[in-house]
């Protein structure tokens, strides 16, 4: 990526904390910036706040204390439609891909085009774009519980993907798949951040990390280390 | 359209679940077009008689002209009286005697037996009205008799008025039993649901967008449930009319209340109205599930 795109920063965390029941710090003072177009893992064993992290960013939580800012706003002080706004500018990629099992593969792609009222003609032709990228010609019309692991995750992405947002998050992407399945994926996800997508990716698969390189924030127990 | 597709999704999902909500909807809209029915029959017959009862009091015969011109002059002055018509024994015998038979009889008595007598017209059929008459009349010199033959309709409408009541209760029973079916059942398809809602959410969706399908599947449910509930209460009148024509050869289906374009256009409209309207309630009672955060 270029100096002048990684300039601006595109999420920032101020002594964010996330408390639960019984005292239980998931996060505990997390601070870090992400600049936009970056490529950031955060990684760590389980337990140690990688999903929180991400479900504060894509606002289905909120800190107890702390700012979180993602393009200059606080998201936390997000209401209403104004959440849903703000989740259009992101794409989210599960573990488990949060698919849609009774809409076929096209219609799963298509879902977001769907919600912000894109012209029929530009969704046809966007997301079968889409599933010749992702190898799935001719299975557009099947339904996801035809698919294996591996390609039900590239429906998720290209899902996520389908509307050029300019944050991608991704919880444990590869955590399903297989060796091979799971480099696809993470070609897809650094081929959309070459493209300048901010791509932040919660992983705790070291191997991926040292082959694709990139910034890593390291968590155990709800703290940076 | 999309609205609609996704109610047939969670049609097919839960489609014997959406049998039941459409299955109670169908009893409480039989149950209270039955009530309609009923009510409208009465109000149809209680307009038909109300101009029709009248209260006669018959004189004795030695009342004199003044008293009867003071009474008559009395009477009127009560506002739910309509009409009073002085009935002399004369008249009555030449109205009784124009009767063949009629008059074999009174040739049998010697002289004349009818008494003078007054009739009275009321505006409306009300107990009340018809009570302070009789009460006004049975205190008065030169009565011999108060007579009304509103007495055997009388008993005939408390018997309808029962029947109006228990109908009316099992209406409201039916309607509150069908807007927690649906709201239950909604709740159901909103539960098998909740990972479709939780994707809509992370993909951007509105509230709107969420909500609408599980909006329009309860007054779909309402719709046909209307529709249905109107074959049923078709259907029974039908049923009820054959019978009834076997029987005593009255063909129902000619009153107004049971003739085709009543029963078949308005009474429909009305039934699908209904169950449209019950669906819709049941479906928005059941949408703080979905603000309940799945």
């Amino acid at each position: 990526m270029t100096e002048e795109l990684y300039e601006a920063i595109m999420i920032k965390f101020k002594h964010v904390y996330k408390i639960y029941e019984k005292d239980i710090k998931a996060l505990d003072d997390i601070s870090f910036e992400i600049k936009s177009g970056e490529l950031v893992f955060i990684t760590g064993p389980s337990g140690a706040g990688k999903t929180t992290i991400l479900n504060l960013l894509y606002r289905e939580d909120t800190p107890a204390m702390g700012t979180i800012l993602v393009n200059n706003t606080d998201i936390s002080h997000l209401k209403g439609s104004k959440i849903a706004k703000y989740r259009r500018s992101i794409g989210f990629v599960f573990q488990d891909f949060k698919l849609l099992f009774d809409r076929c593969v096209f219609d799963n792609i298509a879902l977001p085009l769907e919600i912000i009222k894109a012209n029929t003609q530009y969704i046809k032709n966007a997301v079968m774009e889409y599933i010749k990228k992702i190898g799935l010609l001719g299975k557009e019309k099947l339904n996801p519980w035809h698919l294996s692991g591996g390609e039900k995750q590239k429906v998720a992405i290209a899902r996520a993907l389908i509307t050029s947002p300019s944050i991608i998050l991704a919880d444990e992407p590869t955590g399903n798949l297989d060796d091979f399945s799971a480099w696809e994926i993470i070609t897809m996800l650094t081929d959309a951040n070459k493209k300048g997508a901010t791509v932040v990716i919660a992983t705790h698969n070291k191997e991926i990390i040292s082959r694709v390189g990139g910034k890593v924030i390291k968590l155990d127990k709800g703290r940076i280390v | 359209m999309r609205t609609i597709r996704e109610v047939f999704v969670n049609f097919k999902r839960s489609g014997f679940l959406s049998l039941i909500s459409i299955g109670t909807i169908v009893i409480t809209i039989a149950v209270l077009g039955g009530y309609y029915l009923i009510n409208e029959t009465i109000n149809h017959f209680m307009n038909k008689f109300q101009n029709k009862v009248e209260i006669v009091a018959f004189l004795n015969d030695n009342l004199s002209n003044d008293k009867i011109d003071n009474l008559i002059t009395e009477i009127k002055g009560f506002s739910e009286v309509t009409e009073v018509i002085f009935v002399s024994k004369m008249d009555a015998y030449q109205e009784f005697a124009k009767d063949d038979e009629m008059k074999q009889i009174l040739d049998s008595f010697e002289g004349n037996p009818f008494p003078d007598s007054i009739k009275i017209r009321l505006k409306n059929y009300a107990r009340q009205n018809i009570e302070k008459l009789v009460k006004f009349f049975s205190n008065k010199e030169g009565v011999l008799e108060v007579q009304y033959g509103g007495k055997d309709i009388e008993n005939f409408l408390n018997i309808i008025n029962v029947i109006k009541f228990i109908t009316a209760v099992a209406g409201i029973i039916f309607i509150i039993a069908s807007i927690l079916v649906v709201t239950s059942i909604i709740n159901l398809t909103i539960y098998a649901r909740r990972q479709d809602i939780y994707v809509f959410r992370m993909v951007g969706a509105t509230e709107t967008y969420i909500r609408a399908p599980f909006i329009m599947e309860g007054i779909i449910h309402g719709i046909i449930g209307g529709a249905i509930g109107w074959g049923v209460i078709y259907l029974i009148i039908r049923i009820i009319s054959i019978q009834i024509q076997k029987e005593i050869g009255v063909n129902l289906l000619n009153f107004y209340l049971f003739e085709p374009h009543f029963f078949t256009i308005k009474f429909l409209i009305g039934c699908i109205t209904s169950g449209a309207v019950l669906g819709l309630i049941g479906s928005l009672l059941s949408q703080g599930r979905i603000q309940g955060g799945y």
